[in-house]
């Protein structure tokens, strides 16, 4: 197949920029302090050291839920559009290459690009908490690094379809940025518009204005990441009312834990929360495939 | 079998025709040179060759097959040396070869092919460090990766010594040896007439000429070039001259005036300048060569019937 070709070219381009190795040892810092951190804090009671450590990832998640999605973002915004405004595209697409195999090898290779640093900051972390570990630790610790590896996986897909259905560097960079902004800054106020708007003509009752916004929350990438990192130290129930609380989470939100429980949804389940972020991996990814047929080089 | 067929080709970018109602047919095993001055839509026929862009109206043919439908299966059998292209700046010249060859699904030795290509011992330099001429011979090195059927190669002596365009030249001719068809474009008669089977002339996205190199010879032979010193002329004064019998063109530049004439023309060239109120300071002739012929039909105004008509009424 040839997007193998392109994704290892891309790679291999890629590799050689100086943004890996910052990213890397931004990763590796991130990671492996986290983990000497609860080696210093963490005495010798196993109970003790765990809950530090979930301590720890419950914070650390704050800080990959923002550096994740926008490096790969910085990345990957111009990885078609640069190559358009340079002309390197006229050497890829002389070879036989489809236009499709461009794009999905581009998104293969910038994956392993942004993964790769978040993965050498788990294997250092790990081995920095092997003295002390204990069976679960890992393994939530591995749970992590791979749900923050698909943060990192559906950003480069959403910002290579940006690419993809761009003209120029600027159209791309705008594109990615404002989507970055809309995920970060204004999509809690698009929650409470539609909310507004829908208990407005339906007349919501609590609960089901409760749940209409949980579902428009997990439908934001960033978000469904968190309360998918929040599951692995609490049941699905607490993970979800987390979305709704103050100050990072530390605060429950009391009414959303009424009308949420006592048992949760199974539409809210961690899988359809998986998926919802799985969604934003193919959407964009599949729109930029469809404009990039037509672009004119 | 034609290697490519244009039928009735017309490519507008907004209000701008770059190439229009364009018919050419290059047999198989041709070596074609598609000529024309810089911004003719040289290029964008070639674009749309490769699928780089859509035609807005005509057909398309390319080894037989649609080049968007099968764009692919096109790109398997060509190489292509792409115009305003760029080299990956990280890679090296080798891992550029060896991209070509993994993208062809072919065997072959990224070393032969820098050889031949003239870049021995550049192989392991990155792309970014490479001259203009360097760059070129790369992406002709990759273009002929896999011996395709057919060579595509735009501009392709652009940035090269006289050297390199000689040995471009040679290997032009070897791979035409070998039985692949190939197009290639410039601007300059010179580096296409030695190795050209035929030659196709576009200007303002129009063919203006389509002939063998032996036809477009036989049509200049007899011909003459006029060059005329004469200050302040402006185009509306050559009316009178390009009216006149014998006269295949005429252009200047405000301080030259050249004509291409049969010889018996001349002295009424002059006169019709002389009427039309120039002052004549001096005058030469010379026997017309290939690149006269194609400058008056690249510059001058153009003339209304193909190449081979050039030679009619020429007895001198």
């Amino acid at each position: 197949m040839s997007w193998e070709a392109v994704a290892r070219k891309d790679f291999q381009d890629a590799v050689r920029s100086r943004w890996l190795w910052v990213l890397s040892a931004l990763s590796v810092l991130v990671f492996a302090g986290a983990a000497v951190g609860r080696l210093y804090v963490g005495g010798g009671n196993q109970q003790e050291a765990a809950a530090i450590l979930r301590g720890f990832l419950f914070y650390l998640k704050q800080g990959t839920a923002i550096i994740i999605p926008l490096t790969a973002l910085v990345v990957t915004y111009a990885s078609i559009t640069r190559e358009r405004e340079s002309g390197t595209i006229k050497l890829l697409l002389s070879l036989p290459h489809s236009r499709d195999d461009v794009v999905l090898g581009k998104f293969l290779g910038r994956s392993a690009v942004v993964t790769l640093p978040v993965l050498i900051g788990f294997v250092v972390a790990l081995l920095a908490l092997l003295p002390a570990a204990s069976g679960l630790d890992i393994l939530v610790y591995v749970q992590f690094a791979l749900l923050t590896a698909l943060l990192g996986v559906v950003f480069v897909g959403i910002a290579v379809g940006v690419s993809a259905a761009a003209n120029t560097n600027q159209q791309a960079l705008v594109g990615a940025g404002g989507l970055f902004a809309i995920f970060w800054f204004l999509w809690n106020f698009f929650v409470t518009g539609v909310n507004r708007a829908a208990t407005d003509l339906f007349g919501l009752s609590t609960p089901d204005q409760f749940r209409l916004r949980l579902a428009l929350k997990i439908l934001n990438p960033i978000q469904a990441y968190k309360t998918l990192v929040d599951s692995l130290f609490m049941s699905d129930l607490e993970a979800r009312i987390r979305m709704f609380s103050m100050l990072f989470g530390m605060i429950p939100n009391q009414q959303a834990a009424r009308a949420l429980g006592p048992e949760l949804s199974p539409a809210f389940g961690d899988a359809v929360v998986l998926a919802a972020m799985l969604l934003w991996l193919v959407i964009p990814l599949a729109v930029g495939i469809v404009w990039f047929r037509e672009a004119e080089l | 079998m034609t290697a490519i067929e244009l039928d009735g080709v017309t490519k507008r970018f907004g209000d701008v025709t770059a190439v229009e109602e364009l018919d050419l047919t290059v047999p198989e095993g041709e070596v074609f040179g598609f000529l024309g001055p810089n911004g003719a839509g040289k290029s964008t026929t070639i674009n749309v060759l490769l699928d780089f862009v859509r035609p807005t109206a005509g057909r398309v043919e390319v080894l037989g097959m649609d080049p968007q439908a099968d764009s692919v299966a096109v790109r398997e059998r060509t190489g292509v040396l792409p115009e305003g292209f760029s080299t990956y700046d990280r890679l090296t010249g080798r891992e550029h070869v060896e991209f070509a060859i993994e993208s062809k699904g072919v065997d072959a030795d990224p070393d032969a092919v820098l050889d031949r290509v003239g870049l021995a011992g550049d192989g392991d330099r990155k792309a970014g460090g490479y001259s203009k001429g360097m760059a070129q011979r790369l992406a002709l090195g990759m273009a002929l990766v896999g011996d395709p059927d057919l060579l595509i190669l735009d501009e392709p002596s652009s940035g090269l010594d006289p050297a390199g365009a000689k040995e471009m030249r040679d290997i032009v001719r070897e791979e035409a040896d070998r039985g692949a068809t190939v197009f290639f474009s410039s601007h300059v008669l010179g580096q296409v007439e030695a190795v050209c089977d035929s030659v196709g002339i576009l200007r303002d996205g129009k063919l203006v000429a389509r002939d063998s190199i032996e036809g477009l010879r036989e049509a200049v032979g007899t011909g003459a070039t006029l060059e005329i010193t004469a200050g302040g002329v402006t185009d509306d004064d050559l009316g009178a001259v390009r009216a006149l019998d014998g006269v295949d063109a005429a252009s200047t530049d405000g301080s030259t005036v050249t004509v291409q004439c049969d010889s018996e023309a001349k002295t009424a060239v002059i006169g019709a300048l002389e009427d039309a109120g120039v002052a004549v300071e001096d005058f030469s002739t010379r026997e017309s060569s290939l690149e006269d012929l194609f400058l008056a039909y690249t510059e001058g105004e153009a003339p209304s019937d193909a190449a081979g008509d050039a030679a009619e009424g020429v007895d001198a």
